[in-house]
């Protein structure tokens, strides 16, 4: 062991001699080989588009001295004979792994985890304790460990041989290393994927700060546990970071008599990318995340790179407007499994349709002149890199594009394109070396060469053994040809003697020493014989062992050289299917924004109002540009006006849902504070769900989407319209009022981990933030009368409370008891505030009168009840009885899938003796009222927007439906275009399985799945069932 | 977590014995016979009869039609312009043996342990649950009231929605053995597999239990694989939960080679198996209609419109709502969307009387409105699969049950308060 352990050590040293950085002391003997080598007789690709078909490059102690096609190499440099090759300037990988180690998982927070989940509840207050100790960082660094930038990869940095050598044999000679774990990741650095320590291998430090949406479980911490807690993290740390160098400046300038600003070296290490002189890095996991990323970057004047993800296809032009460069990965997915009826029933089309069209992406991109750059991130074996780029270019990717993205591209974001990315003179030579066209299927990296050293991709012998030879052995025999073939790492051979084949076995060829056997009854002799040589080009010579164990010589003389077989790599045996380009791209999804018709005229129906005009019977309705204009008898068709017969059917406004938790990306709840202001269902709204198109198939065009219900208060809300096919922030209602989910009783205090425990608690702690945001705005105020001093740090939970406090922001408030209803008016009355809804509102048939005199509405169900205690003393006649008594009442879903059947919800309420129209009132104009957005929806005026359903019959009818639904006047949905909807799908997915099973039956893997299952609720996120906890 | 769970224990019983407080009275035996009169009467069986009367007697129907003419001993209830129909029967709920959804110490649903075949809802049927009044407003009037959660749950039973104790409200039982069939997914997951195994397992084990029990007396009694016999003996059927193709089709030929008597409890993917659900004449249960596909490539509606299409294929089926009895109300939405969406209103009204009472065998005692069979029925204010219309009032067994349930409580306390107010 101890022996081992000292030659290792040995070689060690003895390679650290010759790899040593600059400022090393000498340790023995210098080391003085020239550096001079003249690649000559190659194919030159110079840079993108310039091509040198015979020419030289001179590379002298690293870095490209001449590159021509009529260069005599200068006499003191060893000549390559380049000729066959192909020689690429070295490809950079923007974004890599590769030498960063794992950060060590924080044992000491884990067990406290463990812990947390045994103690028994009544411990609490020791658990408070232990969290408090948990949270709190060592050093001076930020208060959520998720926060790391100070991180420096350069520091960290381990060179890593095996990796740095798989991405060598990919053409990569250089890579911008970061680290990977946590929100704010650190600093990355520009490396080579050379041979050295770091001093020799990083290039560049502090490159760019690296970011991501996703928190590292490893490094604990209770906050955030949504995407869109993430983003609020992002948000705070940057405005943190941009406070902290104002608040230092302010206090260097004149410290005398200021309180001294914190020391922090995470937001220290922020400076230059608030002051957007740092690029970060972003990476994302779709398209939508995409435009969430570029949106952080245009708020904080951000120079970000975006790490792709594929899907950008699916938007180009809206992720062409961001002008943020990207970073691709090109792992394009494999085939779904379809092998099976059940598992080809359970695959979407957005799927298959993505696994066709994925590898599209870079061309599509580069036709749309978005700037990219490609990485071996997210590819599991790097070794493929080149293989799944070609399917790109197959895909239309031109070659010089490809080329730029490899290349000039990433050396350009770099700032070093003076240095990297072509083969010119005077640049770090970094070049790759490779036997054909880099592009094409059958081409191999042959070397690399990085800062003038030579690193071999597969190390060929200096002599190939293998050919035809003629053997041999004095006195023995053995007189014949021996031929040796195969694969170098797989040789195989044939001996013949006296026309007689004999296989050899086994035949190993190293270091120019050759063993084989055979068995020598083809010699007359009983067992087997042994023999080994020495080779050199045209001769071998060794000795052998006959079964009686008599050694024995032998020669051979080369006859014929080896030449390999031609081998053709069977192309893709299956087509790309062609479809039409749809959004989004799924299921449904619509080729473009439906038209807007200059006018439309709706005849003959009857047309619930929801208005002071109440019904009118065999009416007519014109829409003037996604405009209400008239509803009256008889109308004019103005000319060209789309004209629609609706005799016998009725028209009622869209629908509108006071309460839904659907299209939100990556979790509905922030469950990581019991106060999470900051975060907003508007960051993550996803566009791109199936239920969108669902609802307006059921008649709702708009509804309030909101955060879940695990904290008094909760995120901020998007109030949407269902533009089906529109990106997230196009379905925002844009003048709608900014509002705010709270949430009271079991839900907040089912938490035995957090403040609070009893609804006592919650009605302290809602005051306590509205008390702490008041205060907040007088330190503003006192700051902002002489602007002198220590600014104020911008907190942005407290700056969204302070919106509510000042009415600028609506409270939608979760509740089930009738004493936390009135304990809530009472806190909001004490501050001058007034709750603009409660929700679910169990018991408010209880204190009608109460709520009615606040001014508060009432959102409720029509019959959900008894799934929790709270819910127990329930009745179906609570909107009948807040209705009697003049509390804006309105019927809510909280349940995606009942959002699609709301006329059905309304109808149960008539039940209880409430009208008709009143009843629809329920799920149209009460609920754009609650919502502050009746100027623009809910009723059928004049003026306003074209939003409307037309039904096969009336609206409360279990045998009705929505034939038409129309927002903005714009249609989008048609009971008769669903059927021919249905139809296109159908055909799709036939066609596109057929397409992978021919994948599959290529010998593709497939991608494997959740398989197999029905899961109808998938999307359907419910307060109702609003279990969480904290990981 | 235990400490809460204790402490919502004590607080949910004191609710519970403060509700039984206000809980309605269960009514008498019918003492005088009864006749309904004027009314529009949908015997579901026999078609409908414009302005009909139906009298009944000790609890039975003894004569429906028009322009009957009345006993002198006979009670009026006049139904003009009013509609009757067959109490509903609630082919699939845990009616009766839950409270809370949240709170699972109120919950006797789910037995410990996979195969539980010797458990039997009746006997843990909560005859004060505030549920069953509240269902009997939406007019149900029995429901098969079902264990669920293990692999093999137990019985179900027949309950009658009116009674002092269990005994007196079972209208027959056991009525199915329920089991859940497993989902075999390529990428997983022993625990299906074995939850297969078990039930292979265990009807086997019967099997032989049964052979050694005809052989010899004196063979020890096993709790769970002596309640299995009837059902080995086609008495009972297996209620099969299976929504998924792949479950359907094996448990079909599963069913066949065990040769017992399957029901298939679910059934969203039934139209891949048409032809085999109708030559092994296994009846479908659909639960629920009101949902959505769970494939986002369906057709928005495609599960409303599945029971129209099991109809057009020829299966026998039955309409179920969902399974929570809290919920147990909205059956007759359910049926209502199915009628919307394509099923005949005629086929709609069977699917949740007549079918489920044929599939259970309890046909000879309710699901319709014919002479000699139960006097359970409903008087409405208007078509029952219109969400608008209001039950009111209900007869079981020809006893006038009372209709007051929390929800009408609620309303009419609340309805005094603010009158009170307005009276300030």
């Amino acid at each position: 062991m101890t022996h081992r352990f000292f030659i290792v050590f040995f070689f060690f040293i003895i390679s650290s001699l010759l790899l040593d950085a600059q400022t090393s002391p000498a340790v023995g003997l210098r080391d003085n080989t020239p550096a001079v080598h003249a690649l000559a007789n190659g194919r030159i690709v110079v840079g993108p588009g310039n091509i040198i078909e015979n020419g030289t490059v001179v590379i002298r102690d690293g870095v490209i001295e001449a590159v021509g096609s009529n260069l005599s190499p200068p006499t003191d440099a060893r000549v390559w004979d380049m000729s066959g090759r192909t020689l690429y300037a070295g490809f950079i990988d923007l974004y890599s792994d590769i030498g960063i180690p794992e950060p060590e998982a924080d044992r000491e927070r884990r067990s406290i985890d463990v812990l947390l989940r045994q103690v028994p509840a009544q411990f609490s207050s020791f658990l408070a304790a232990q969290i408090a100790a948990e949270e709190t960082p060592e050093g001076a660094l930020y208060w959520n460990p998720q926060v790391r930038s100070y991180i420096d990869g350069a520091m960290v940095f381990k060179p890593d041989a095996r990796n740095a050598s798989a991405l060598r044999s990919q053409g990569f000679t250089n890579a911008l290393v970061a680290p990977q774990d946590g929100i704010f990741r650190g600093r990355s650095a520009f490396v080579s994927l050379g041979e050295g320590d770091g001093n020799d291998l990083i290039i560049r430090d502090n490159v760019t700060q690296n970011i991501s949406f996703d928190r590292s479980n490893r490094l604990g911490g209770r906050y955030p546990t949504s995407l869109m807690g993430s983003i609020a993290l992002i948000r705070q740390t940057l405005s943190d970071a941009d406070w902290y160098n104002n608040a230092h400046e302010a206090y260097m300038r004149n410290p005398s008599g200021k309180e001294r600003p914190e020391m922090n070296v995470a937001l220290a290490a922020l400076t230059d990318v608030v002051r957007g002189r740092q690029p970060v890095i972003l990476d994302t996991s779709d398209e939508l995340a995409f435009l969430r990323a570029s949106k952080i970057a245009g708020e904080y004047s951000l120079a970000m790179w975006v790490r792709g993800s594929g899907h950008e296809y699916k938007r180009i032009d809206a992720v062409k407007a961001t002008g943020l460069p990207l970073i691709l990965p090109v792992n394009f997915p494999s085939p779904p499994d379809v092998s099976t009826p059940e598992n080809a029933r359970e695959v979407s089309l957005e799927e298959l349709r993505h696994w066709n069209d994925a590898p599209d992406n870079p061309a599509r991109l580069a036709q749309s002149g978005v700037t990219f750059t490609f990485t071996s991130d997210q590819l599991d074996d790097k070794k493929k890199f080149l293989s799944q780029l070609r399917q790109a270019v197959d895909r239309g990717l031109s070659k010089d594009a490809a080329l730029a993205a490899l290349t000039t591209n990433p050396a350009q974001l770099l700032g070093m394109h003076n240095k990297l990315g072509t083969i010119e003179r005077g640049k770090i030579a970094n070049i790759v070396v490779a036997d054909g066209d880099i592009f094409s299927s059958n081409t191999k990296v042959v070397d690399v060469w990085i800062d003038g050293s030579r690193f071999e991709v597969e190390a060929v012998p200096d002599v190939d053994v293998r050919g035809t030879w003629s053997v041999s052995a004095v006195d023995r025999d053995i007189e014949g040809t021996m031929e040796i073939k195969g694969e170098l790492a797989r040789l195989s051979g044939t001996l013949t003697i006296a026309e007689k084949d004999i296989e050899l076995k086994p035949v190993n060829y190293d270091l120019q020493r050759l063993s084989v056997g055979f068995p020598g009854d083809s010699i007359n002799v009983d067992g087997r014989i042994i023999m080994s040589a020495t080779v050199s080009p045209e001769e071998m010579f060794g000795s052998g062992v006959l079964p009686g164990g008599r050694s024995f010589e032998w020669r051979a003389m080369r006859q014929e050289h080896f030449t390999p077989e031609q081998r053709e790599r069977p192309d893709r045996k299956f087509e790309k299917v062609d479809l039409p380009v749809v959004y989004p791209a799924m299921e449904y999804g619509i080729p473009q924004k439906p038209e807007q018709p200059e006018h439309v005229l709706v005849q003959n129906a009857t047309i619930w109002t929801q208005g002071p005009d109440g019904i009118w019977e065999n009416a007519d309705m014109l829409i003037r540009r996604g405009k209400i204009a008239q509803v009256g008898y008889n109308l004019n068709p103005p000319r060209n006006a789309v004209v629609i017969d609706a005799g016998g059917k009725h028209v009622t406004p869209g629908l509108i849902d006071a309460h839904i938790h659907t299209s939100i990306a990556g979790g509905v709840n922030e469950v990581g504070n019991a106060i999470t202001a900051e975060v907003s269902i508007r960051d993550v709204l996803d566009s791109n769900n199936i239920w969108i198109y669902r609802l307006l198939a059921g008649g709702l065009t708009s509804a309030n989407s909101l955060h879940g219900s695990a904290n008094p208060i909760g995120g901020q809300n998007a109030i949407i319209k269902m533009r089906w096919g529109a990106l997230p922030d196009e379905m925002l209602i844009d003048d709608a009022p900014k509002g705010i989910k709270f949430a009271l009783g079991e839900n907040v205090t089912r938490n035995q981990r957090r403040y609070p425990n009893t609804r006592m608690g919650v009605e302290q702690i809602i005051r306590d933030e509205f008390q702490a945001a008041l205060e907040y705005e007088v330190a503003w105020k006192r700051w902002e009368q002489n602007r002198s001093g220590i600014p104020p740090r911008r907190d942005h939970r407290l700056e969204t409370v302070l919106e509510i406090l000042k009415g600028e922001r609506h409270i939608h408030s979760h509740c089930y008891r009738q004493d936390e209803i009135i304990a809530l008016i009472r806190v909001a009355e004490d501050f001058g505030v007034t709750i603009r809804s409660f929700q679910h509102t169990v018991e408010g048939f209880k204190v009608a009168e109460v709520l009615q005199e606040h001014g508060a509405g009432a959102a409720v169900w029509s019959d959900w009840w008894a799934f929790k205690v709270e819910a127990y003393d329930a009745t179906t006649y609570n909107a009948r009885l807040l209705h009697d008594q003049g509390v804006l009442t309105v019927i809510h879903s909280d349940n995606t899938q009942l959002a699609t059947r709301m006329n059905w919800e309304a109808a149960k309420v008539v039940q209880t003796g409430v009208y008709e129209e009143d009843a629809l009132s329920m799920i149209t104009i009460n609920a754009a009222k609650m919502l502050g957005i009746d100027h623009r929806v809910g009723s059928l005026e004049a003026g306003k927007d074209a939003d409307f359903v037309i039904w096969k019959q009336h609206p409360l009818a279990t045998d009705t439906r929505a034939e038409q639904t129309w927002v903005d006047g714009r249609k989008y949905f048609d009971i008769e275009d669903d059927v021919r909807m249905r139809e296109e799908v159908r055909e799709q997915r036939a066609q596109l399985i057929q397409s992978a099973l021919a994948a599959l039956d290529a010998g593709e893997q497939p991608r494997r799945g959740r398989r197999g299952g029905i899961s109808p609720f998938e999307e359907d996120y419910s307060c109702m069932e609003d279990h969480y906890e904290i990981h | 977590m235990k400490f809460i769970k204790r402490s919502l224990t004590v607080f949910s019983i004191v609710i519970i014995l403060c509700l039984s407080l206000q809980a309605q009275i269960p009514a008498s035996p019918q003492q005088q016979p009864v006749a309904i009169t004027g009314a529009t009467i949908y015997t579901v069986s026999g078609g409908v009869i414009q302005d009909g009367t139906i009298i009944f007697e000790d609890g039975k129907i003894t004569a429906i039609g028009a322009g009957l003419e009345i006993p002198e001993a006979a009670e009026r209830y006049d139904a003009s312009g009013k509609y009757v129909y067959p109490g509903l029967i609630h082919a699939y709920t845990n009616m009766g043996l839950t409270e809370i959804g949240a709170v699972d110490v109120t919950s006797d649903i789910n037995e410990f342990g996979q195969i539980n075949p010797n458990v039997r809802a009746e006997k843990a049927f909560h005859p004060e649950s505030r549920h069953i009044p509240v269902a009997r407003s939406h007019g149900i009037a029995v429901s098969l009231s079902s264990p669920s959660g293990s692999t093999i749950s137990g019985f179900s039973a027949a309950m009658l929605m009116d009674g002092w104790t269990w005994e007196g409200m079972t209208l027959r039982a056991p009525i199915g053995l329920m089991i859940n069939w497993p989902m075999i997914t390529d990428n997983d997951n022993n625990n299906a597999r074995n939850q297969l195994k078990e039930i292979k397992q265990a009807f086997s084990n019967a099997r032989s239990y049964k052979k050694a029990r005809s052989v010899s007396e004196n063979h020890r009694t096993d709790m769970k694989w002596e309640a299995m016999i009837p059902v080995l003996q086609r008495e009972i059927p297996v209620v099969v939960q299976a929504n998924n193709a792949r479950q359907i089709q094996d448990a079909i030929t599963w069913a066949e080679s065990e040769n017992v008597r399957l029901v298939i409890l679910g059934g969203r993917d039934a139209l891949y198996a048409v032809d085999q659900l109708i030559a092994k004449d296994v009846p479908v249960i659909i639960t629920p209609v009101l949902t959505s596909p769970g494939r986002p490539w369906q057709g928005y509606d495609e599960v409303y419109s599945n029971a129209a299409e099991l109809h057009e294929a020829g299966i026998r089926f039955a309409i179920s709502g969902e399974y929570g009895s809290a919920n147990a109300m909205r059956l007759r939405h359910h049926a209502a969307t199915a009628a919307g969406f394509g099923l005949p209103a005629d086929e709609a009204m069977k699917a949740i009387t007549l079918y489920p009472a044929e599939i259970f065998g309890l046909s000879d005692r309710i699901g319709s409105l014919e002479v000699g069979k139960d006097a359970t029925m409903i008087v409405t204010d208007g078509e029952l699969l219109d969400l608008r219309t209001s039950v009111e009032q209900m007869f079981i067994r020809g006893r006038k049950i009372d209709m007051a349930d929390q929800q009408k409580n609620l309303f009419k306390r609340y309805r005094e308060k603010y009158r009170q107010l307005s009276e300030e």
